[in-house]
């Protein structure tokens, strides 16, 4: 149990360190970044032009001054800030998840975060299409590796490539094009219909609009990810079946179903949960692209508009955010091996 | 084999490699298919004779001419432009010419005592089923000295003759001229002070589908009606009428009537130089953080690793549109920041190569012999991780490629130039998010990074079976 202890101890030493790296990352690149240096010293050197109580606030707000103290009716004091009174205010401010207004609502970004249903629609979306993705790419990589060689195997195989390697906003956009524009099957992007703030319909008809918005984006999310995890499975699952255990198990007369998905799979998932957790980050950035194609209202597309706002206390907190779901999800996938997997033990 | 011993070994065992490389079936696809995007990107503008987005070449958002293919003739147009100027007069003139040809004529027109009129035409058969979808016109006319103190009047219509006999005329624009110095007219179909001049201001009609909506001959004349007594010398220049009709080449017009072939073109120029300058970048950081970690092991083996993991944690796409917005979007940062994020697994990679190379007993010979650090790495090291740089090269493209093109549709990329992915934000935007996407803008942008990507893994999966012996044997 000894070994254990110290793997976790290890691996929680390391997230802290990452998130720290992360933090360190973000206040770098912002604290480069040309435009919010040039209108801060653009506010200290034409202070005629502003109201300096108003500078004052600003200063204090994005840390420039320790003190701004109010000289004239177009003139202040200001004790300027070191990089490290910023960093260490700025450190403090992403651990407590206080990111400031975002500069296109001027509300605080965790209420346009949470209280706009946009996490939720993110969560749906992510976890809609996971959760079919991980199905579908696991039970179709079984069977390819059941029946390796056949036509269904080359078959799945040649797919999985094809839409591992087509651009995600490619797909969506073919989507939009065939089933929304031509067949007009499913609405071409939004979460809800626009007529929801005028009536409501009941929930039967919620449920089934939403189904249907959220098709075509889910669709595209799980073509983008059940490629890689049917290809993983098939090969991890070739190897499993080529143990000694699986003749054992066959020799005992069970049917195929349960040495495949018993015996197979049980031992070949341990690289399929690694997997799916490194591969968290590239999903969130599929998911980004793929709701800016669908103008799905969800963290990444208000991403993607805070880029065009250059609403920067926006992608600062969506890049955090994001990096931390990806940390959080390595750390799990850490503890899960070092849990499910014996040998980590008794290393 | 005995070769020519005056060829160098190292391109014996190139020749050789390559012709290996050919065999396979599918590394011989790939290169097939990546030689023609090279000569596609090398000779880009010997291809087409336009720009991405300067030239206008047809009416805006034109299907493929060949579509009609698909759907029958019926309703399609093509381009035409009218040609064979003719300057003759009408009536109480007399007229001659000193030069004609091509779009300008010199004439000198003298009218009799009630005045006379002379009239300038060109001549356009149309012959397509559809309607033509927007016309653009354009004169200009310098009268000589002798104006000065008389008025002339400059009308330009558009006729329509059927079996020879004017049926139709149109009243596109006319002026009274009286000074010498030189007068242009540019008209164009969409403009709303044509539709009001055909009374068609209320309805969504463009002047072209009204007029050149039928089988038939058709003339550009500009009719310069002079007063008594007048002898006035007359040139005229750059006296064009061009029909844009409603398909286009191969592969139709954007939004603003540029030609999507064209723009196809220079975006695999630009698509395979950002995919490539990026890998070497991302390859060669790699390689040297891999040798240096590898070799050098202990403490920095142990910081650059650890840097390395973290690197590999950070979601790649955020961090990629955030440097990027803070840098600047210009292709130069693109392929920098595309770089800059690229190298982390493959010095993983490199990295266990060494160590395992580290151990093996050449590497003790040579240590033995009292190499140096620099020269082991260089010389013994190196060459044997090579193999590993050429697979890696292959793969890291098509994802160098496909991250630009995500830069470029989320709207971060270089505004003034054309790759594919912009290619498909341009596309996306110009349908108003969506609701009205054109298939010959979308689909072939796709097509061309699907192709290159595959022809690059096509590449790089067969390089791997070559260098790697154990692939070789399982397959």
């Amino acid at each position: 149990m000894l070994g254990l202890r110290s793997y976790l101890l290890k691996r929680v030493l390391n997230t802290v360190l990452l998130i720290v790296f992360v933090i360190t990352l973000n206040f770098i690149i912002f604290e480069l970044m040309p435009g919010t240096q040039a209108s801060i010293s653009n506010l200290v050197q034409n202070p005629r032009v502003f109201d300096p109580t108003q500078v004052a606030r600003l200063l204090k707000l994005y840390n420039f001054c320790k003190e701004v103290t109010i000289t004239g009716p177009h003139s202040y004091n200001c004790v300027p800030t070191t990089i490290w009174d910023r960093f260490s205010a700025y450190f403090v401010n992403m651990i407590t998840f206080n990111f400031g207004d975002s500069f296109q609502t001027n509300k605080p970004v965790l209420h346009d975060m949470i209280q706009t249903g946009r996490l939720v629609n993110t969560l749906t979306l992510l976890g809609v299409a996971t959760t079919v993705a991980l199905l579908i790419g696991t039970l179709l990589g079984v069977v390819a590796a059941a029946k390796r060689g056949s036509i269904f195997d080359s078959g799945s195989v040649t797919l999985s490539l094809i839409t591992f390697s087509l651009p995600t906003f490619w797909m969506g956009l073919l989507f939009i094009m065939i089933f929304a524009n031509r067949l007009q099957l499913f609405p071409s992007g939004g979460v809800t219909p626009a007529y929801w703030a005028i009536k409501t319909p009941d929930l039967l008809g919620q449920f089934l609009t939403r189904v249907q918005y959220l098709f075509l984006p889910a669709l595209t999310l799980t073509l983008f990810f059940y490629g890689g995890n049917l290809l993983l499975t098939r090969a991890t699952m070739t190897e499993a079946l080529s143990e000694d255990y699986i003749n054992t198990a066959r020799a005992k007369g069970l049917p195929e179903r349960t040495v495949l998905f018993k015996h197979a799979l049980k031992n070949a998932s341990l690289p399929l949960v690694t997997n799916a957790a490194l591969s968290f980050g590239g999903l969130l950035g599929g998911a980004i692209i793929t709701e800016t194609v669908f103008n799905w209202d969800g963290l990444g597309f208000w991403l993607f508009n805070a880029i065009g706002w250059k609403d920067y206390p926006v992608m600062q907190a969506m890049f955090f955010i994001i990096a931390l779901c990806v940390i959080a999800a390595n750390f799990i996938s850490d503890i899960f091996y070092g849990i499910l997997d014996p040998r980590i033990k008794y290393e | 084999m005995s070769e020519n011993t005056s060829v160098p070994y190292s391109l014996v065992r190139f020749k050789r490699f390559f012709f290996n490389l050919l065999r396979n079936k599918k590394s011989a696809a790939g290169l097939t298919l990546l030689s023609i995007f090279v000569f596609i990107a090398v000779a880009g503008p010997l291809l087409t004779p336009y720009t991405p987005l300067g030239s206008v070449v047809s009416a805006q958002l034109n299907p493929p001419s060949w579509i009609v293919y698909f759907t029958g003739p019926l309703g399609w147009s093509q381009n035409a432009e009218f040609t064979g100027i003719k300057a003759s007069s009408i009536t109480g003139a007399t007229l001659t010419t000193t030069s004609i040809g091509g779009d300008s004529a010199s004439f000198s027109a003298a009218s009799g005592a009630s005045g006379g009129t002379v009239e300038v035409q060109k001549f356009v058969t149309w012959t397509y089923p559809g309607p033509a979808k927007r016309f653009v016109t354009s004169l200009s006319i310098t009268p000589g000295p002798t104006i000065l103190g008389q008025t002339v009047i400059a009308t330009v219509y558009l006729d329509r003759f059927v079996g020879g006999v004017r049926d139709a005329r149109w009243n596109i624009f006319d002026k009274t001229i009286d000074s010498n110095s030189t007068f242009e007219v540019n008209l164009d179909s969409i403009s709303g002070d044509l539709r009001v001049r055909l009374g068609l201001s209320t309805s969504n009609i463009d002047p072209a589908q009204l007029i050149f909506s039928r089988q038939a001959d058709y003339a550009y004349a500009l009719e310069l009606t002079l007063p008594p007594s007048a002898n006035i010398d007359f040139s005229l220049q750059n006296f064009k009428l061009q029909i844009r009709g409603s398909t286009w080449g191969w592969l139709g017009t954007d939004q603003a009537g540029h030609d999507i072939l064209t723009q196809l073109i220079y975006g695999a120029r630009l698509s395979l130089i950002v995919g490539l300058l990026a890998t070497f970048i991302g390859v060669g950081l790699g390689l040297v953080v891999g040798l240096i970690a590898g070799y050098l092991g202990r403490i920095v083996d142990e910081v650059l690793m650890r840097f390395t993991d973290m690197m590999l944690v950070i979601p790649g796409l955020p961090l990629l549109i955030v440097l990027v917005n803070v840098l600047g979007p210009s292709l130069t940062n693109i392929i920098l920041v595309l770089g800059f994020l690229g190298w982390m697994g493959f010095a993983r990679v490199v990295r266990s190569q060494v160590l395992s190379l580290r151990e093996r007993p050449f590497i003790e010979a040579a240590k033995a012999s009292g190499a140096g650090t620099g020269y082991i790495t260089l010389r013994h090291i190196l060459p044997n991780v090579v193999s590993l740089t050429y697979v890696n090269l292959a793969l890291s493209v098509p994802a160098a490629i496909v991250g630009e093109a995500a830069l470029s549709f989320l709207g971060l990329g270089d505004q003034t130039s054309v790759t594919w992915g912009r290619m498909l934000e341009l596309a996306r935007e110009s349908g108003g998010s969506a609701t009205n996407l054109f298939w010959w803008w979308v689909i072939p942008p796709g097509i061309g990074i699907a192709l290159v990507s595959l022809s690059f893994i096509l590449i790089g999966f067969s390089l791997d079976e070559l260098f790697n012996p154990r692939l070789r044997r399982r397959r």
